[in-house]
């Protein structure tokens, strides 16, 4: 080689690595640009220098076979890249992981050959690729593009997200956005099961009507303040749903278009009325969500759940086994991780998807109303819980231990009911969710840990749109501890000093015998 | 021609390790895996450390309950094979210098070619033996990775997938130094360019700035490291295959057609 090509190699290569070690600072600078393009010139000058004395060229015979193999090879790599971009569009591949991870379910399959149907605009899914979870995402992302044909897929900048998600929050790990026309829902984790979540919602013909009780000091929707609970309704409206009032002594009857009543966390007792609309409303096939905070007091706990076979304690679970999730490090907030595996309101939560309920009031299973019904308990605390009747002093932190005569255990905190209810001509099935904690949903909380989950589940579960918490995350659980501390050394000395050592002694031999 | 192409191969093999080089390669190869494996692993409970202890973060998850995203493969696997990769990209150009340029340099590769060998066999031979020895380096660095796949409820299968993307992409890269090495006679010309044209292929970030957004798509799918990923994620996609498959045949040509080149001269 002479010094020209030599030259050009190595400005080249100085100009690529001025530019990967000072991307960060300024993209492509003059520098690195610079030397690249010397480098090529002097290659390309060296390179015909070269050729011009090339000896090859000197013969007939030679001439004959630069230009055959020049041809060969020029062919060669016009097939290759044909092959590499025909290879492009196929998407054969072998998922080699321990669930497949990157396997559509059927599930999911299922929906987009429904989606395929679909009157109206069609779904988009945008990638963005400068998100921070691209690299994970990317191919299920290609999976959906190969499986759903219904679906449009693009890849875009977090720089420039769709026109209609432009006002919408998201993060550097919102990875996926999925539109349709003028809604988009921007995927929080991007797994399976919420990007299909976000294609069901958005494939959805009719919104989930959500009615809230208000005027006997229930949680405020439209308090944003750190306790307050504006994120619920926010949460609800992004998932296609529609929070109402539903103002008591005014209503006669539960609107006919209600897919689902929340009493959240009453401080007052209802009007007798107000409960005898909730009951011929359950009567009739309702559903009701019941969130209940610690010392309060109302009918709908005293009178109205024990009838449907709920019941709420007096008192305050504490659990050893919390740990100081908030400010203050106090058993009082628990870190629920222990789910009944079949309730559809918890069906996708486990130990590793735990929720944080402060200040949670016990539940229990009463009698059921017919032999028919069905009662459960969903969540519990741990088994190093108990329940205080001091309000005062476990709120405050001091309970740090069962009293004496007290033994912990697993205390309930969720609880689901469903009836067979309606009548002959129309059967229906009454659903009630009781959450013994109104805390988990504040503003504060709701994103905290799974909290958001066991929300939506519960409204999803009594809105009948149990296809939305039917997928759950693909559940490869890995071991997390693969190797003591022990054996990450002992494997270490072996694979980075005892192996090489022994190959490097080899090397010395194989040297030393040439030698010879 | 199966008996030539064994001679040739066990010959090439005895010249590979009669020399330090290879121990050398292999002995470099294996400790860099070794040590930045044990990095990510040990950063890797570091992070578990810290998720589990209480009052370090937000809370302290009890033993079992750290959120499934901090697992080994994010952590540990998916790093490691990036790093596994960039060390094949720095040993093999130290293997594949002299398999061509040293024949030429001593004149026996007229030799070679005059004995009855056509060609195509000397490159097949070479290259064979080449690949082999990815496969050596391969193995000596699987070992951590396996203990800890297997332990860990990966499944071996993953591991299959990991090595697979491995030996491609190792075998493409040696396939360039190859053809380097063919069409020069001095071994360090060939060390320099079986380093420059591989670590330019790369990975194109450096230039997808200055060009258009087609152009760029081009170059991202020329690039060595946007084929190499998904391995490691433990899913074999055929494009990536047929990519790495076609520039180790293309190494294996530009060797046979340097070869004719010399025999014609």
């Amino acid at each position: 080689m002479s010094f020209l090509p030599a030259a050009g190699v190595v400005m080249i290569l100085v100009g690529v690595a001025s530019y990967y070690a000072t991307r960060s600072l300024h993209g492509f600078s003059t520098f690195s640009g610079a030397n690249v393009a010397i480098g090529l010139a002097l290659l390309l000058v060296g390179a015909v220098a070269q050729a011009r004395r090339f000896r090859g060229f000197t013969g007939a015979e030679s001439r004959r076979v630069v230009l055959r193999w020049t041809a060969i090879l020029a062919g060669a790599l016009a097939l290759v890249v044909g092959i590499d971009v025909a290879a492009r569009g196929i998407t054969s591949r072998i998922d080699l992981t321990v669930d497949r991870e990157y396997t559509l379910s059927p599930q999911t399959v299922a929906l987009c050959q429904k989606l395929a149907t679909l009157p109206g605009d069609k779904i988009e899914i945008v990638f963005f690729e400068d998100a921070l979870l691209a690299k994970d995402v990317r191919l299920l992302v290609a999976a959906y593009a190969d499986k759903c044909p219904a679906i449009e897929t693009r890849d875009a900048s977090r720089k420039a997200p769709p026109e209609a998600a432009r006002d919408l929050y998201t993060t550097t790990a919102t990875t996926v956005i999925a539109c349709r026309g003028d809604l988009c829902d921007p995927v929080g984790y991007p797994s399976e099961r919420n990007i299909t979540s976000a294609l069901l919602r958005l494939s959805r013909d009719r919104a989930i009507r959500v009615y809230f009780t208000v005027g006997h000091g229930e949680i405020d929707l439209a308090s944003e303040s750190d306790v307050g609970y504006a994120a619920v309704a926010a949460l609800l409206r992004n998932q296609g749903m529609e929070p109402q009032a539903l103002v008591g002594p005014a209503a006669s009857e539960v609107p006919a278009d209600a897919d689902l009543v929340v009493i959240g966390a009453p401080e007052r007792d209802l009007l007798p009325e107000e409960l005898a609309v909730l009951e011929r409303y359950l009567a009739r096939g309702g559903r009701l969500l019941v969130l209940a905070g610690a010392g309060q007091h109302s009918n709908v706990y005293s009178e109205l759940l024990p009838r449907w076979g709920l019941e709420l304690g007096d008192g305050v679970v504490l659990d050893q086994a919390a740990s100081p999730l908030l400010k203050d490090p106090t058993p009082v907030n628990l870190l629920v991780h222990l789910f009944a595996p079949y309730d559809p309101v918890t069906r996708n939560l486990s130990q590793r998807t735990m929720l944080l309920l402060p200040r949670a009031r016990p539940v229990a299973l009463g009698r059921k109303p017919t032999p028919d019904d069905r009662l459960e308990v969903a969540a519990f605390a741990s088994q190093r819980a108990w329940v205080s009747q001091n309000l005062d002093r476990a709120l405050a932190g001091a309970e740090t231990a069962p009293p004496d005569g007290v033994a912990p255990g697993q205390v309930a905190v969720v609880a689901t009911g469903r009836y067979g209810r309606g009548s002959a001509a129309a059967p229906a099935e009454a659903r009630i969710v009781l959450i013994g904690d109104r805390d988990f949903a504040q503003n504060r909380l709701l994103e905290s840990l799974y909290n958001r989950d066991l929300l939506l589940n519960a409204v999803r579960w009594l809105g009948s749109d149990e296809q939305g918490i039917a997928l759950s995350d693909k559940g490869w659980t890995p071991n997390q501890d693969p190797l003591t501390l022990q054996q990450t050394v002992a494997y270490f000395y072996f694979l980075a000093f005892a192996l090489p050592e022994t190959l490097l002694l080899l090397g010395i031999f194989a040297w030393w015998r040439q030698r010879a | 021609m199966i008996r030539r192409l064994w001679a040739l191969a066990r010959k090439e093999l005895r010249q590979l390790f009669a020399s330090p080089i290879a121990y050398v390669v292999l002995t470099v190869y294996v400790a860099l895996t070794g040590i930045y494996f044990f990095q990510h692993l040990v950063s890797y409970n570091q992070l578990l450390f810290v998720y589990q202890s209480e009052g370090l973060t937000a809370g302290g998850f009890d033993q079992g309950t750290v959120p499934s995203q901090i697992n080994v493969l994010n952590e540990v696997f998916v790093p490691s094979a990036d790093d596994f990769g960039l060390f094949l990209l720095v040993v093999l150009p130290l293997v594949t210098m002299r398999v061509f340029a040293e024949e030429r340099a001593n004149g026996t590769d007229e030799l070679l070619l005059t004995s009855g060998l056509r060609p195509f066999e000397v490159a097949l031979a070479k290259h064979g033996v080449t690949y082999f020895f990815v496969l050596l380096l391969l193995a000596g660095s699987a070992i951590y990775p396996a203990v800890v796949v297997l332990r860990a409820g990966l499944g071996f299968e993953h591991l299959v997938a990991l090595y697979s993307g491995q030996l491609l992409y190792g075998c493409a890269v040696a396939s360039i130094g190859l053809a380097c090495s063919a069409f020069t006679s001095s071994q360090i010309v060939a060390a320099v360019l079986g380093y420059a044209i591989p670590f330019v292929l790369l990975d194109f970030a450096w230039l997808s700035n200055t060009v258009s957004e087609s152009a760029a798509a081009l170059l991202r799918e020329v690039a060595l490291l946007s084929h190499y990923g998904s391995f490691a994620r433990g899913v074999i996609e055929l494009r990536h295959v047929v990519y790495f498959a076609g520039i180790t045949a293309l190494g294996w040509l530009a060797s046979v057609a340097s070869l004719e080149l010399s025999r014609a001269r």
